[in-house]
Formats: structure tokens, C-alpha cells, sequence
């Protein structure tokens, strides 16, 4: 066999000619099955040809490390290919060994090598050298700025400012090691995004079974109803892509509901365009079907939902029988026909009823999942999953294998060690009263309270998180975090320039994947996994025995981790250990010493991973070897119907059971029910069952909404008209080649996606006079957008949609990646309006990589979010993001990417939500329900508002 | 061994996940792609859908990329793999025209070929191309389609597969799983200016230049129009879909002014050359031989611009002789090197022997320099016929064209050359306005029929379309066929000197703007 060409007569002449000998042609590749990675035996020394050489054939040796990916939320496995002569990163690909991702990737995962050799990418600490916003800056030594903030945090503490340190976080993928820093610190400084993301959908879930996140079996379902796309993002993107498409295959139905054809809508067997906010009602209907007609699962429902709680709640005269609920229930959804739910929603009667009848044939095998979407979009988006959950209960697909199983099932919480105790304090800046069933902070409102002069903050960490551009209302956030009386010092902790990083004090560069530690578990399937975040530079070199201290030193530049800086950080607030601090961060294993990172990992993996320890021993490996090795690690597979589970004698010892509910609680924590006279495990709310009806929310002021319903929308078709060229924008969707606002140092991925036009329908386009590629304006509550239009059959009329990630914006040349960033100038009128105008679009750059020179596109993008007000859903605290808006032709000084936002009425717009509030206090005179969970939980005292 | 692919449309979700692992794999440029995925969305709403398809090099059974590559740069493996060397590459873009499928870019960094190489130095490794290894859908299947136990042949035995322009006959192996025809066939999803998460590019080889910093809306958008404009020529039609997503069409403009140029210069070469051997008893001995003599210098000097031509027209100019000394005899761009020297070799021992005053040796050469010279008028029909990505070219008149092409301008560049250098007799001044009136007359004929006659094929019209509409239909019309020839001939029934020398320069630019719009013309399809 030949594998490269013979050279014919003529060149073998003149290549003699030449004094030159011939090509010779190689002896035939030894061939067989093609595998999809090299053995794990080989990973320390694996060869390969250069491709880049090729077809000479250039052997070339690489260390295999394996890593998490750090773009979504996902983790998925990746393997990084390090070159055993330089030291550097060649690429990456999947690790195999990872149970959630199995060595596959969505395109972010391979595109983290960009993200690494990005020649735009900070690569010092650097500080702030004029006014803030003003985009100056000197780098400086991590000594200086590790000095600098520790000191501002320990004259707090001793002075007992202790809320006015907090801590930030966009991309979390730092399982618990927060909690620990945070509560080490004993405050009550842990905020999140989660509030614009998924809070809606978790609050739903949680109210239904005590866990905020569905862990459908997707690979196992039969139908699968979908109200995210997760074909291509969302919760978790390419762990659920694979077993969804697999379910596809093997014979599942699949249907999306979504106002725009999304990717996943596309490949579903129907699509159920709803007009937005009206999801509820489709599922209600779905659900009203399967009652009615007797299709669902009469011995589950009987069984685990707590439907005698809700006859003595809300039918008190009548008798508690289950026929009787099934009665009532029926009664309920009386008003969810199909017809009632087309009308709301104008997806078909008939579908609807073809989609309920699917998902009752597929009863337990019937997988459901919304993350955000509708949830996000609406207010009342919690009673979207509660609706959707409804029918996943009905149908007794519930835990059950194809089923939607809680998360907390299938994800691992790894205990740290010497945890620290809960704070003592309570940050009203993070749950202020009026929102006592907040699922998480109320983070997006933090400038609002600030203007409000809630509090103030002396440091504020903000770590790969970017409010300024993604959340609502960004140049509020711009106002506040200009004004040092409000925010004293900001430090931004990230690994990319963006946004926000322009108003900060210190720009900290962190690792990107594969350039710092962390574990990740996510509930996937139905299974459990933990996974391990590594430098892989690092790694590789310790492998090779050469040993490090700290990560800055393999990482490019300066770059380091957080683990290693909060370490240091904690150690520098509290030297002598006197503020009761340095304690929690001195190693497990050599008494009075400075934790290093090893030994962080080496005690979690000892001691809270189970079955680890024993399968690292057969290999001879110590579990923190093993996970160095192999980047993953199995914990339990086929998880399904836990809640069955009989609890032994020596689980209900000491224990009680409520002669009414059934419930078991040992020393007022409930463990377990009484189902049928058997004590099983049941699930984590209160009830130990799946609450239809939540006593939770009827005594916390909601008592109308205490069972899965339908709440009207902010962007109901009864408020929006159509003549005056309103229309509701869905500005949410993701594009599965971008994350957030993380990815355009990616060249790859920006080559790909890099403009966000403004979707909308063929008629609502003719009706308004907008051809495809018009200039037009969108107009928000608070101001507009100018944007382009893309006039398409795919989406709904009367529905616009615009995506996430475009329109990133810089204000110098330096500060902000020139992949994706337009160059922006920004200007505040006399009477306090914003305005922003793209000075360039993309353009070509010269640097060390150059392929930067190489950059054919100018579109950057709009940037839509700054023109949203903020929408604080009353009872979740969700950001509700659909937006009504009016479309029209741009005006005559109209320019692409022109923003324009007045703050006095978005602060005003943000009063008129805060009204719709009901506050604490709740029962007993608490902030917030105890069993209700909370991010960073404090002492129970502090539940109990004392003022 | 016979490696393919299989994609597999039920199953790919248009993520881009092979796009990126291949980038990252192969270090592929921003500008260029040896894989990408297309997407169009078909359907009114709420009947729409979008369909995502994996576009690559096929590795075609039968390569016309390896048929038409001058020196064995593109070579068929004996596992099935179609691989290129760079470093035998000489970037003369005849595979980009040879590709039906729009898989071949030039590197810009190397100036060489580039395209999809199955990873064959991962195969040898014993490892999965880094696309299939990536695919969260396991939507890209790999493996030896002549193994009747793989996954591939299963698929490829048991499910209906189709593959892209089967009808090309290069034998694709890549096969497609419940691929819409519309994700398949170019011409069913036009190209747009711009599409929904990307601009639209302009067509050409290498990545586009930078635009003027304008600063505004116009410096960053208001391109997108235009370009729309230039770039869907189909877009009036009724499109069954539409194209929401590509990254393709590198191959369009490939070829330039200067291909369009040398074959005007080697034109004027052949056809003086062909002129040549009726030039005798004209007027005295020694007139007729200064007027052979003035002929020759003229064609040599138009071969050697022909040669300075296809050297720059090169990628990599300094690889130029590897033509001849590394020659792949299958490729008409090598035929065509050998007929182009042998003619020139021939021209300047016909100079010698005029020269020389060696007679006999002059007789034979000037009918020898005449068949060379109808050989290098004609061989690039054959060149156009192995460009099976250009529709256009595939005319069965093409030889014929460029050899009334050649005797035109021959013709013309003889009536000038015999208007300068006087005295001739009236008859065979004559002669030379006759043949000018039927060479031009038969060529402007001709041009019709290539671009208004019915095509064979949806492209080939597409691209005819292309050359009669807009701005180009005033080339056509007044510089092709008024100018270039209707004015010409009428000119040449004047008669005088001026009107001679009018005539014979408005056709030489006539024959330019033809092979400019033609060469043009056939680039100007979509291929994937």
C-alpha cells in the first residue's frame, strides 16, 4: 500500500539532474478500527505526528492532562494535548474518562485554546491608575494588590463592617469552595447571577420536591417535552444533547416549546410556538388530559403527592379521600382546555392534545426540562416549572428511569475540610425582606439598593462576571460602581476583559480552563459524577517531576488561580489569626501551616468522594493521584426511585412520625414519610412528599398561587398592541457556539457568530415597512436600541427575538478584547440620559497571533440588555427579561448599534416592581422560610428579623 | 482500505463543534475552513424547520482535485484518503477549480492548497479525525467502507444515503443520512450578503482586505447590501430554502485578471503563429520574411507574457518549473506547460531558421510552430473541461471557441502588424479583413451561444445568468459584441488604415473583455 505518491519518470530525471535522491515511499501504517483516544496507559508519553508538518512525518510527544471545560456550566471533560518540548498547550480535546460529557465536546470545549493563547488576554494584575471607569491602569505584583485589598477587608472586620464585604460570582464552577472562603470569613457576602439566569425554574422545582434543579433521564425517555433549548445550550448543553438525540433515535418523541425556531425546536417532532408567557397554560391543558381522561398514574399521585395537605388546606369541608382530590384536581383545571390554552397561546388544540397523549403513553419514561425560557421571560415563571412538574407528577415520571428525577439525586456535594460554622449575619443587600422567597440574591437590583442607600460596600469582588453588560439595566450599574462612596474598592477577578472590568480598581487575571483547581459535579443523567478542574501546565510538569508552588508560575504570564489567591487573601486578612479567620485556611495535615492546594484536593478526595479511595488504591494511586490521572470520576449510575427508599431501623431510631402527615423527623428535621405504613425516604420538602399544594407559599402571602397555575405574563398579548408596533422581544437565547460574554476571545467561535440581528416575522416586518437588513429601533420602557432587522419565518408574529452574547463594547483600544468588541463612546446628556454610539466596528489587529490581521468581519453586535429595566419577579426575585418593546424603521440619526437609556425612569420602573412585593415578615417573624434553602445558609437567628 | 464519512443529518444539531476541533487540529487560518457546517431553514411558519450539513472534501473515489493537480500535490492514498503536501504545491488554484464541492482554500499564510485530509497522520496513529472525536451526536461516522463490518458500511448498506452532485461522477464518500435537498444542492438555498449570527463573505481566496475605518454605520454595515447584491445572483428566484448560515465559497475569483489575461496573450501567441503559414508571395520574399520576422518577435514577446502571467498568476511563483520537472501527466495545466514550452522552443527555431535563411528547416517548422500553436489555443478547453467545479466551461464548444479566438486575434495583431510594416498587396490585405470579419463574426457567435443557449446544468446557467445580467450585460453587449466585433467589421468594410488599425484594436479588446467575463462568469456559482 502507498500512502504518499510515487514521483514519475520525468521528476525522478531531474531530481538526479539535481544531485537529488528520490522520495521513498514509506512502508504501510499498520491500520485497524480507529479509536477515539489514546489508552490511558499512554497518556504520560503519547506520540503523534505533527499535523502542522504533515505529510512529512514529524513525530511529536504530548502529556495528556485532563481537565474541566470552563464556558458553560456543563463541565464537561476536556483532555489537554501538552507538548513534551516546550511546555505548551496543543490543543484540546474531550477526556473519555468523564461520565457526564464521555470525550465529546459542543464547539467551546476545543475553542479553550484560543481563550489560552488569546494575545488579547490580561496578563498581570493590574490597577487602577486614573478615575475609575476611565480605563488606566499599571500592572502590579500580586503582593501589592493582595496586600492592599486584605488590608481594606480586616479594618472592616474590626470595625464590624463585615456586609460590606462581598463577593460576587457569574460562572460559579467552584463547588463549595466559596461557602467555605465566605463563611471562613464569617460573613454574609456570597452573591450570584442567578437571578438573571434560572431562579425562576429552580424556585418551581424546589417548591415541588426540596430541589432547585430537575435531573431529567433523557437517553431513557420516551418522550421528551423540552421548554429550553437544550440542543444547543442551557442546562447542560452537550451532556444532554448527546442522550436527548440518542433518545431521538431510538424512538422517543420530542417536543419544544419556544416562540423562535430554535435549533432544538427544529429537530423536536413538534414545535409548540407559544406566544410568550402562555407556556403555562399549554401545560395546564396537557395536564387537565391527563386527568380527565384517567391517563395518569393514579397509585404514584396517591402515593407521593401531599394531596391530603391540600384538601385540609383549601377544601377543609370535605372529606380527605383521593377520589375526592382527583375530583377537585379535575375541577381545578376545569378552565385548560386545549381550546382556552390555543387561544392564549396559539399553538393548536390538536397538537396540544397530541402531545399530552404521548406523554401519558410514555408515563414514567417521560423526561421534561425547563431552565430558562419561559421561566426566565415572565413573571409568574416559576409556576411554569411548577406546571411543567405537574405533568412529569401526573404522569409518575418521577425518579423513575426516562423520568425527571430532583438533581440533588444525582449531584455530589463534597464535604471540605474543618468546615466552618454558618455566619452570623444577614445581608439585606443580598435578601432584602421584600422578597422573602427569593431563591437567590437579588443581585441584579444591588445598584438600586446602593442608590437607595441601602448599605454600601468597602470591597467588592466580582469574579468572571460582567453585571455591567449582561444584566438589566446596565447603566445603573455603571452609576453605582463609578461612585466610590457606594462601592469603596472593586476588584474583578477574571479571566477576560470585559464590561465591568473597566469600573474596577483591580483587574486580577484568572485561569481559564485547564489554568486552575476546582471540582465540578453536575446531574447529568442518572448517575453521579465528580469531575476535576486542573492546570494542566502544572500538572504536566509535576508529572514530569518538576514541582510547583503556586499556578502563576506555569500559567502564561502572571495568571493565577482563585483557590491559591483566596488561600493567600484569607491568610493576609488575619496573619496573626487573631480575627478568627487564618484557622480555617491552615492545612488539614501539618498543624499552624498555610494550606496549599494539594492538600485541599488530597483531603476532599480522601475523604468525600465515595468509592474513590478504594478504586485509586487498586491502581495503586492515591485518590488525588488518581484524580490527576483520569480528571473524573464515577460515583453511582442508574439512580432511580430514591424517594422508595425503605429507611432502616437504625435511620428512624429516636425519630417521630406525624400521626397526620406521616411525616418522620428526628429532633424536628424531617428524614423520611410513612407511605402505606412502610417509612421511605420520600423527598427533601417538608412534607417528604411532592408538594402539589405549597403550604410554603400560602403562608408566605401567596396563597393564590399555592398550587401549580397560570400567572399572566408582563408581556401578555392583552397589554401589548399591535397597531401602535408593539411586540414582545424574547432577548434571551443563546447561541451554542458563544457563552455570555466569555467567549469572544475565542477566534474561532467569534468567526462564527459575531452579529445578533433582530428577529422578526414576515408579516409583522410588511405590516411595520421592514425589509430584511433594515435599520431598525427598538424601543424599551427606559430607551432604545438600533439594530438590524432579520425578517424570518422563524419565529412567531408578534414575537421579535434578539441574542444574547453581541454588542460587546470597549471604550479604549487597549482595555477590551478586539475580537468582539466594538469601540464605543459613551456620553451622559445634562438630564442624566445615557447614550452610546459605535466609534468602529471590528477591525483587523496586529498581534502575536496572525490570524488577529486576518479578521474579515466588522459586526460587533447591539447591545440590547442596557435598555432593559429590571423586572424583579415578586415572589422568586427572577429578572423577568421578555421585554414589550415598539419596532419601528430607524430614525434619520439612527446609527447601528446606538443605545440610549434614561436611569431616572428605570429606577422608576424598578419602584413600580418593588410595589408588587409582599414582604416579610412571614410566619414566626422570619426573613425567609428555614427549610426554604439559601445560598451560603446563616445561623438560624438570623432568620428572625429583630428591628 | 476505503476510508469515508457518513453524516448524519437526523442526529447533527448545527453546533460547530467539528468546525472548531478541525481549526484547532490542523491550525486552519481565520478566513478558511476545511469543514463547516451550512444551514438553511426551510418552510413558512410554523412549518419551518433548519437543517444543518457538515460540508467537506468528499475524497472523491475519482479526485478531479488529483486529476487536475499539475505536480502531484493532491494525491488518492491507497486507504481512499485524498491528501495534499504542501510543499509540493505551487498554488496555481487549478484544484479549487477541479472541486465541485468548495473544499480547497489557499492557506494564506503558505499560499498552498488546503482542505479536509481525513487527519491521516492521526489515521496512521490509529486515532479518529478530531471532528468525529468532538461530535456530541456522534452525527460524523468514519471508517473503511470496503470492511463490511463497520459502522459506515452498515449505514451506507442499510439507510438511504445520497452524497452531493453524484452527477459530477467523481464518486463522493462522503454520504449523507436524511439530508434535505436543499442543504445539498447549492442552487436550492441561494447565497445571501449577510447571514443570522455572521456577516456574509465576499467571495475570493484570500481572507478580504481590511475596510476603511469610516467609524460609523457605514464603515460597518452598510457593505452588507451591497455585497448581498454581488454576491445572490439567484436570489430573485423562488428558493425552495434559505441559506441561514455558511462559510463557504473561498473557491469564487480563485482565478483573476491574470488568468483571464494569459489566455488573451497566448491566444494572440497561438493565432499569430496559425496566421503564419499563409503568409507567402504577400509582396517581396524580403518583405514577407520581415513581416514573418515582426510576426514571430510579436508572439514570443505575447508567450512571454503568457509565462510572466502564470508565474505570478502562482501562489508560490518561485515552485514555478515544478511544473515541468515535476510533471503530473494526468493534469492539463502540465500538458499545457509542455505544449506552451515546445511552442515556444518551436517559435524561436522558427525565428532561427528565418533568420538563418535555412529554408527547409522553415517550411517544416512553420507548419510544426502552427499545430503547436493550435495546441496552445486549444489545450485550455481541455484544462476548463478538468475545472468539473465550473459548469460553465464544461461547453463542448470551447475548443472550437478558443481556436477562432486565437485566429482572431492572430488575424487582428497580422493586419496591424501588416498596416505598420507596408507595402502588402490589396489581395492578401483582403484575405486578412475576411478572416478578421469571419474569425469575429464566428467568435461573437459563439459567445451567444456559451451564454444564451440552453445549459445542461443549473449552475452552468446560473453562471451564463451571471455574465448577461447587470453591469455585465453592458460588457457583453457593447464591449463583446458591438465594440469587440459588430464595429470591428464594419470598420474593416471601410477599409482604410485608420479604420484598420480601429478595428483591429477594438477586437483584441473585445477578445480581453470575453475571456475575462467568461473566466469570470464560471467562478460565480455556489459549489456547496
Amino acid at each position: 500500500m502507498k500512502r504518499g505518491f510515487r514521483p514519475g519518470a520525468v521528476e525522478r530525471f531531474f531530481r538526479m539532474l539535481a544531485g537529488k535522491s528520490s522520495p521513498v515511499v514509506p512502508s504501510p501504517p499498520p491500520s485497524g478500527p480507529l479509536a477515539s483516544y489514546p489508552d490511558v496507559a499512554s497518556w504520560d508519553h503519547w506520540e503523534e505526528f505533527d499535523a502542522l508538518a504533515w505529510p512529512r512525518r514529524d513525530k511529536k510527544t504530548y502529556a495528556l492532562v485532563p481537565t474541566i471545560c470552563f464556558n458553560c456550566e456543563a463541565a464537561c471533560g476536556l483532555l489537554a494535548y501538552v507538548d513534551k518540548s516546550t511546555w505548551k498547550i496543543r490543543r484540546f480535546e474531550g477526556n473519555p474518562m468523564h461520565p457526564g460529557s464521555r470525550g465529546r465536546n459542543c464547539a467551546k470545549g476545543p475553542a479553550t485554546i484560543n481563550q489560552i493563547n488569546d494575545p488579547e488576554r490580561i496578563l498581570q494584575p493590574l490597577r487602577r491608575a486614573g478615575k475609575r471607569g476611565e480605563g488606566k491602569w499599571r500592572a502590579v505584583s500580586w503582593d501589592e494588590a493582595l496586600d492592599e485589598i486584605a488590608g481594606r477587608i480586616r479594618v472592616a472586620f474590626l470595625e464590624k463592617r463585615h456586609n460590606e464585604i462581598m463577593y460576587h460570582v457569574g460562572r460559579p464552577g467552584h463547588e463549595r469552595a466559596m461557602e467555605r472562603v465566605m463563611r471562613g470569613w464569617g460573613i454574609d457576602g456570597h452573591n450570584s447571577h442567578t437571578n438573571v439566569c434560572s431562579s425562576s425554574a429552580r424556585l418551581g422545582y424546589q417548591l415541588w420536591c426540596g430541589s432547585d434543579r430537575p435531573s431529567p433521564d433523557h437517553a431513557n425517555a420516551r418522550f421528551i417535552l423540552l421548554l429550553s433549548s437544550h440542543l444547543e445550550t442551557g442546562h447542560y448543553f452537550n451532556p444532554h444533547a448527546q442522550r436527548i438525540i440518542e433518545a431521538k433515535m431510538a424512538g422517543a418523541k420530542i417536543a419544544v416549546m419556544d416562540p423562535r425556531l430554535s435549533n432544538t425546536a427544529s429537530m423536536a417532532d413538534y414545535w409548540m410556538p407559544t406566544r410568550p408567557g402562555t407556556e403555562a397554560a399549554v401545560l395546564l391543558a396537557i395536564a387537565r388530559i391527563i386527568l380527565c381522561d384517567d391517563l395518569f398514574d393514579r397509585e404514584f399521585v396517591r402515593r407521593w403527592v401531599n394531596w391530603e395537605e391540600y384538601l385540609r388546606a383549601e377544601h377543609p369541608d370535605a372529606s380527605v379521600d383521593f377520589d375526592v382530590f382527583v375530583e377537585k384536581a379535575r375541577a381545578l383545571y376545569g378552565r385548560f382546555t386545549t381550546h382556552f390554552a390555543e387561544a392564549e397561546s396559539g399553538v393548536p388544540a390538536a397538537t396540544i392534545e397530541e402531545v399530552a397523549r404521548g406523554i401519558a403513553a410514555a408515563g414514567p419514561a417521560f423526561a421534561a426540562h425547563v431552565w430558562r425560557g419561559a421561566a426566565s421571560g415572565n413573571v409568574g415563571g416559576w409556576q411554569v416549572s411548577r406546571a411543567l412538574q405537574l405533568v412529569s407528577v401526573l404522569v409518575g415520571a418521577v425518579g423513575t428511569k426516562g423520568g425527571t428525577s430532583p438533581a440533588g439525586w444525582n449531584k455530589l456535594s463534597p464535604a471540605l475540610f474543618a468546615e466552618p460554622p454558618a455566619q452570623r449575619f444577614w445581608n439585606e443587600l443580598l435578601f432584602p425582606r421584600e422578597w422573602p422567597l427569593a431563591h437567590y440574591e437579588m443581585s441584579f437590583l444591588l445598584p438600586h439598593f446602593l442608590k437607595e442607600k441601602r448599605g454600601r460596600l468597602e470591597v467588592y469582588f466580582t469574579r468572571v462576571y460582567n453585571p455591567v453588560w449582561t444584566n438589566p439595566d446596565g447603566f445603573t450599574w455603571i452609576e453605582a460602581l463609578s461612585d466610590e462612596a457606594m462601592v469603596g474598592c472593586h476588584v474583578a477577578l477574571t479571566p477576560t476583559w470585559n464590561e465591568t472590568t473597566i469600573f474596577a480598581d483591580f483587574i486580577l487575571p484568572m485561569g481559564h480552563a485547564g489554568e486552575r483547581h476546582d471540582v465540578q459535579s453536575q446531574e447529568t443523567h442518572a448517575g453521579t459524577w465528580i469531575s476535576f478542574r486542573q492546570p494542566v501546565l502544572r500538572a504536566a510538569r509535576e508529572r514530569a517531576g518538576h514541582p510547583t508552588q503556586y499556578t502563576y508560575e506555569t500559567n502564561p504570564g502572571e495568571v493565577w488561580e482563585e483557590d491559591e489567591f483566596w488561600i493567600e487573601l484569607s491568610w493576609r486578612i488575619d496573619p496573626d489569626g487573631a480575627l478568627g479567620v487564618r484557622k480555617w485556611f491552615e492545612s488539614p495535615y501539618r498543624k499552624g501551616e498555610k494550606v496549599t492546594v494539594d492538600e485541599y484536593y488530597r483531603w476532599l478526595f480522601e475523604n468525600s468522594v465515595p468509592g474513590l479511595p478504594e478504586t485509586a488504591a487498586k491502581e495503586n494511586l492515591t485518590p488525588l493521584e488518581y484524580m490527576r490521572r483520569y480528571g473524573a470520576f464515577e460515583v453511582k449510575r442508574d439512580t432511580y426511585d430514591l424517594h422508595e427508599t425503605i429507611l432502616a431501623p437504625d435511620d428512624v431510631r429516636d425519630s417521630e412520625v406525624d400521626p397526620k402527615s406521616g411525616v418522620i423527623a428526628r429532633s424536628g428535621a424531617p428524614t423520611g414519610v410513612m407511605i402505606d405504613g412502610v417509612p421511605r425516604r420520600g423527598f427533601a420538602t417538608p412534607s417528604r412528599r411532592l408538594e402539589f399544594y405549597s403550604p410554603t407559599t400560602a403562608e408566605w402571602g401567596w396563597q393564590e398561587a399555592a398550587v401549580p397555575g397560570y400567572t399572566t405574563s408582563h408581556v401578555h398579548a392583552r397589554g401589548i398592541d399591535e397597531k401602535k408596533g408593539e411586540l414582545v422581544l424574547v432577548p434571551t437565547f443563546r447561541l451554542p457556539t458563544m457563552i455570555h460574554t466569555r467567549s469572544a476571545n475565542s477566534k474561532w467561535l467569534s468567526e462564527i457568530s459575531h452579529r445578533n440581528p433582530l428577529l422578526i416575522h414576515t408579516s409583522d416586518a410588511e405590516r411595520l415597512g421592514i425589509v430584511n437588513g433594515d435599520l431598525v429601533r427598538v424601543t424599551t420602557e427606559i430607551g432604545f436600541s438600533v439594530n438590524r432587522a432579520w425578517v424570518t419565518e422563524g419565529i412567531r408574529p408578534g414575537v421579535v427575538a434578539c441574542s444574547h452574547h453581541m454588542g460587546r463594547w470597549r471604550l479604549t483600544d487597549d482595555g477590551g478584547s478586539r475580537w468582539g468588541t466594538a469601540k464605543v463612546t459613551i456620553e451622559r446628556t445634562g438630564d442624566g440620559v445615557w447614550k452610546m454610539r459605535q466609534a468602529e466596528g471590528i477591525r483587523p489587529f496586529k498581534s502575536a497571533d496572525a490570524d488577529s490581521e486576518r479578521i474579515w468581519w466588522r459586526d460587533a453586535g447591539v447591545h440590547q440588555n442596557l435598555t432593559f429595566p429590571v423586572h424583579p419577579d415578586p415572589v422568586s426575585g427572577m429578572h423577568c427579561w421578555h421585554q414589550k418593546v415598539t419596532v419601528t424603521k430607524a430614525l434619520k440619526d439612527d446609527r447601528y448599534g446606538d443605545v440610549q437609556v434614561d436611569t431616572k425612569r428605570s429606577m422608576e420602573v424598578y419602584r413600580e416592581w418593588l410595589a408588587l412585593t409582599r414582604p416579610a415578615p412571614g410566619p414566626g417573624g422570619l426573613r425567609r422560610p428555614l427549610w426554604l434553602a439559601r445560598p451560603v445558609r446563616p445561623a438560624p437567628e438570623t432568620f428572625v428579623i429583630r428591628d | 482500505m476505503n476510508y469515508g464519512f457518513v453524516i448524519d443529518n437526523r442526529k447533527c444539531i448545527g453546533c460547530h463543534a467539528c468546525t472548531v476541533a478541525c481549526k484547532a487540529e490542523h491550525d486552519v487560518p481565520i478566513g478558511v475552513n476545511r469543514t463547516w457546517v451550512k444551514t438553511i431553514e426551510k418552510g413558512t411558519f410554523p412549518d419551518t424547520r433548519r437543517y444543518f450539513s457538515v460540508m467537506r472534501c468528499n475524497h472523491c473515489a475519482d479526485a478531479p482535485c488529483v486529476t487536475i493537480c499539475p505536480v502531484t500535490a493532491l494525491f488518492t492514498r491507497d486507504d481512499g484518503i485524498v491528501d495534499f503536501d504542501p510543499a509540493r504545491c505551487i498554488g496555481c488554484k487549478a484544484c479549487i477549480q477541479g472541486c465541485p464541492y468548495d473544499a480547497i482554500y489557499i492557506d494564506p499564510r503558505s499560499g498552498t492548497a488546503g482542505k479536509c485530509n481525513y487527519c491521516a497522520h492521526r489515521v496512521e496513529v490509529g486515532l479518529e479525525p478530531p471532528c468525529v472525536v468532538v461530535c456530541p451526536e456522534h452525527a460524523i461516522i468514519p471508517g473503511d467502507l470496503d470492511d463490511p463490518e463497520t459502522e459506515i458500511a452498515h449505514i451506507v448498506k442499510r439507510e438511504e444515503v445520497t452524497v452531493r452532485k453524484p452527477e459530477k461522477g467523481t464518486i463522493p464518500k462522503v454520504f449523507y443520512v436524511g439530508a434535505d435537498f436543499a442543504s445539498l444542492v447549492p442552487s436550492a438555498a441561494p447565497l445571501s450578503g449577510t447571514y443570522v449570527t455572521s456577516e456574509g463573505r465576499e467571495p475570493g481566496v484570500t481572507p478580504r482586505r481590511p475596510a476603511p475605518a469610516t467609524g460609523n454605520d457605514g464603515g460597518l454595515l452598510a457593505i452588507a447590501p451591497l455585497r448581498a447584491a454581488t454576491a445572490a445572483i439567484a436570489t430573485a428566484e423562488a428558493a425552495p430554502a434559505r441559506r441561514i448560515y455558511d462559510a463557504g465559497q473561498t473557491h469564487q475569483g480563485s482565478w483573476g485578471w491574470k488568468v483571464s489575461a494569459y489566455l488573451w496573450t497566448k491566444s494572440i501567441a497561438a493565432g499569430l503563429m496559425l496566421v503564419l503559414p499563409f503568409i507567402e508571395g504577400w509582396s517581396s520574399p524580403a518583405h514577407d520574411s520581415t513581416l514573418r520576422l515582426t510576426a514571430i518577435a510579436i508572439a514570443l514577446g505575447f508567450l512571454a507574457a503568457t509565462g510572466i502571467l502564470l508565474v505570478a498568476d502562482l501562489k508560490r511563483p518561485s515552485r514555478f518549473l515544478w511544473v515541468i520537472t515535476r510533471p503530473q501527466w494526468r493534469s492539463w495545466l502540465t500538458r499545457g506547460a509542455y505544449i506552451l514550452m515546445f511552442f515556444g522552443l518551436g517559435v524561436t527555431g522558427l525565428a532561427a531558421a528565418e533568420l538563418a535563411g535555412a529554408e527547409r528547416l522553415r517550411a517544416i517548422l512553420i507548419w510544426a510552430v502552427a499545430v503547436l500553436g493550435a495546441g496552445t489555443a486549444v489545450y485550455t478547453a481541455f484544462l476548463f473541461w478538468q475545472s468539473k467545479g465550473r459548469d460553465l466551461w464544461q461547453s463542448p464548444l470551447l475548443p472550437l471557441h478558443l481556436l477562432v479566438q486565437a485566429g482572431a486575434a492572430g488575424v487582428a495583431v497580422m493586419l496591424l502588424v501588416a498596416v505598420a510594416v507596408p507595402p502588402i498587396s490589396g489581395q492578401a490585405l483582403g484575405d486578412l479583413v475576411t478572416w478578421l470579419q469571419r474569425a469575429l463574426g464566428v467568435h461573437v457567435l459563439l459567445a451567444l451561444m456559451e451564454l444564451y443557449a440552453t445549459h445542461q446544468t443549473k449552475d452552468a446557467s446560473t453562471a451564463a445568468q451571471w455574465a448577461r445580467t447587470g453591469a455585465r450585460f453592458h460588457v457583453l453587449a457593447w464591449g463583446v459584441v458591438v465594440l469587440g466585433a459588430a464595429a470591428p467589421i464594419a470598420l474593416l468594410a471601410v477599409a482604410n488604415t485608420g479604420a484598420i488599425l480601429a478595428a483591429g484594436a477594438l477586437g483584441l479588446i473585445g477578445l480581453a473583455l470575453w475571456e475575462h467575463l467568461y473566466v469570470q462568469a464560471g467562478q460565480k456559482v455556489a459549489l456547496s
